[in-house]
């Protein structure tokens, strides 16, 4: 600002050469410029920084600050460090919830972009015959995880009247496996769940960007005498990749942050076998009151989702303009 | 595609299709027959009797009708403060000259990776101190502040396609940044604005973790279909029907603009191809 104020007087010592005038006429325009439109800006900003800083910036703060004390319900909180994170990496349950929390985010992510991913190759081949079928597989992902969760209770309840026990007894009769009481197979009944939900968007990604290739290729391609199994491995498939990258990223996002569907599918039991992070820091934050721990346990989530995130946060950072 | 389409692939899509809609098919099914004749599955036919019965029983047996209600009123004031505010805050970012505009856009747009966890202890707290337990702003205050991390970069990525030329006729015309904002470029985003209300609607009437956690008396659908869920009576049929009606209205309209949402949640978390 102090060189700006002081240009006027500058601009009319003739020493000056006119350039450097024009220069210091500019920066004067543009340091008025950047704060010609504050008021407006300001007004059109505030609620919404207010509502974010509640909802957002406050929130961040206050789960780091909260996870190096030790709180019990409405008790005094004691600071303790790093002691939740000794803990938490001691306990026994936090260690197996990783172990769950990645089976559980890696093992649907590949199911669901694998199978969308295959099955948007498939729509490819016919387009238009196949837009119904899209439509049907789309809509599981359109059930929110609350009433999914609900929907595969029914699949997999333990008796013969849970369709999938009665669909293995058509095989071997009598089979019954409580799929949600068995720590063994709870985890991937929760898997298969997910999966069923989250298909559709890949199947979605991956379609659109085949549809983007230029149907040029595949006439030159067929022309050319290729079958239809080269023109998916040489054409479909590298050039789908795009959607493929965006789509696990979404998936392993979505995953990591999972609630409704474990809260009403298992509720994180049988034993605690399918709490992740993100069911952990609930359980024990509003269930067992233990404040400081569970923001300690929601603070390792965060880590987990911005590892994840990093490519994607460097590239919106970067086009911000 | 061209000339020779093979059959198969058609085939195959449509058996993992009519796969994937069965659950779907199984809690209507359930909705509609007779608790006696599903409870063995829904899927047997041996006997055969279409009743609403469990459609009518329902709302006594379960506060269904006041928790639509409640449901339908927390997205729609929710999704109408995001609709409002999203497009001022959009322009600002997008038009206007002012200190720390680029920071505090990185920081907004970047929070889409934070995930929902975050919230719910030191929010959990603030609205005790504040008495704002059982209150609709202690859920409606969150589901809007936590969607401009996507709705702006929505909105935002729209209007870099605005012809500029536009905004700035519009300012050598004599208007002022806020008469730009509303006789201009409003009304050339409602397109983009309508997405983000589209993605918000569906958002808060599924919410379960925050309406759970901060809400007591009157609780949206998602909240008394987990309650139903806890209670392990056996009445399939009137869960059932808990689950259609929690879950219809979101369903429709994502199935009416899945173009948008398939665009739109790919903004939402950040993805761009």
């Amino acid at each position: 600002m102090a060189n700006s104020v002081a240009s006027p007087a500058t601009d009319g010592a003739s020493t000056r050469s006119s350039r450097e005038a024009d220069g210091q006429r500019k920066l004067l325009a543009r340091s008025r410029g950047r704060f010609r439109d504050s008021p407006a800006a300001l007004l059109l900003l505030v609620p919404v920084l207010i509502l974010f800083g509640i909802a957002v910036v406050f929130p961040l703060i206050d789960t780091i600050r909260l996870s190096f004390f030790d709180i019990k319900g409405l008790g005094k909180p004691k600071f303790v460090g790093i002691g939740n994170y000794i803990k938490l990496f001691t306990d026994p349950a936090f260690r197996n919830t990783m172990w769950t929390t990645l089976v559980f985010t890696v093992s649907t992510t590949f199911f669901s972009v694998g199978l969308g991913w295959a099955l948007a190759m498939l729509c490819a081949f016919a387009p238009r015959q196949t837009l119904p079928f899209r439509v049907m597989i789309f809509a599981a992902f359109g059930i929110s995880e609350a009433v999914a969760g609900y929907m595969w209770i029914g699949i997999l309840r333990p008796d013969s009247g849970g369709l999938l026990n009665a669909v293995i007894g058509l095989f071997s009769p009598g089979f019954a496996q409580p799929w949600l009481g068995d720590p063994r197979t709870a985890i991937w009944a929760l898997v298969a769940t997910a999966t069923w939900g989250a298909v559709g968007l890949p199947l979605m990604l991956c379609f659109a960007a085949v549809q983007q290739i230029p149907k040029s290729l595949f006439e030159a391609a067929y022309l050319d005498g290729a079958s239809h199994w080269q023109v998916m491995r040489n054409i479909m498939v590298p050039l789908s990749m795009s959607g493929v990258r965006v789509a696990v990223f979404i998936n392993l996002l979505g995953m990591l942050r999972a609630f409704d569907i474990i809260y009403i599918l298992t509720g994180g039991g049988p034993v605690r076998s399918t709490e992740t992070v993100g069911y952990f820091m609930y359980r024990e934050s509003m269930t067992q009151f233990k404040l400081g721990y569970g923001a300690a346990a929601t603070v390792i989530l965060l880590v987990a989702v911005l590892i994840v995130s990093v490519p994607a946060i460097i590239q919106r950072t970067a086009g911000a303009r | 595609m061209i000339g020779r389409v093979p059959r198969w692939p058609t085939v195959i899509v449509g058996i993992v299709a009519v796969i994937w809609v069965i659950p779907i098919i199984g809690i209507v099914a359930t909705s509609i027959r007779p608790l006696a004749e599903t409870s063995r599955g829904w899927w047997r036919i041996d006997e055969f009797t279409l009743t609403l019965s469990a459609w009518q029983r329902v709302w006594e047996a379960y506060p269904l009708a006041p928790a639509l209600g409640t449901t339908a009123f927390l997205a729609a004031v929710a999704t109408l403060g995001t609709m409002l505010l999203t497009p001022a805050a959009a322009y600002a970012f997008h038009f206007l000259k002012f200190p720390f505009r680029r920071l505090l856009l990185i920081i907004i747009i970047n929070a889409f990776v934070l995930p929902q966890q975050v919230v719910v202890i030191p929010l959990f707290q603030l609205w005790r101190e504040m008495g704002l337990i059982d209150n609709f702003l202690a859920v409606l205050i969150p589901y809007v502040g936590l969607s401009f991390a996507w709705s702006i970069y929505l909105v935002k990525t729209f209007l870099e396609d605005f012809p500029p030329e536009l905004v700035e006729a519009a300012r050598i015309d004599g208007a002022g940044p806020l008469q730009t904002f509303w006789f201009v470029v409003l009304p050339n985003t409602l397109n983009s604005v309508f997405a983000v209300g589209i993605l918000q609607f569906l958002w808060t009437w599924n919410a379960l973790l925050l309406p759970m956690l901060y809400l007591r008396t009157n609780v949206p659908l998602p909240v008394i279909l987990a309650r139903i869920n806890g209670t392990y009576e056996l009445n399939w049929d009137l869960q059932s029907v808990a689950a259609i009606v929690t879950t219809i209205v979101p369903l429709v309209i994502f199935l009416v603009f899945q173009r948008q949402f398939a665009s739109g949640s790919q903004a939402r978390t950040g993805a761009k191809e």
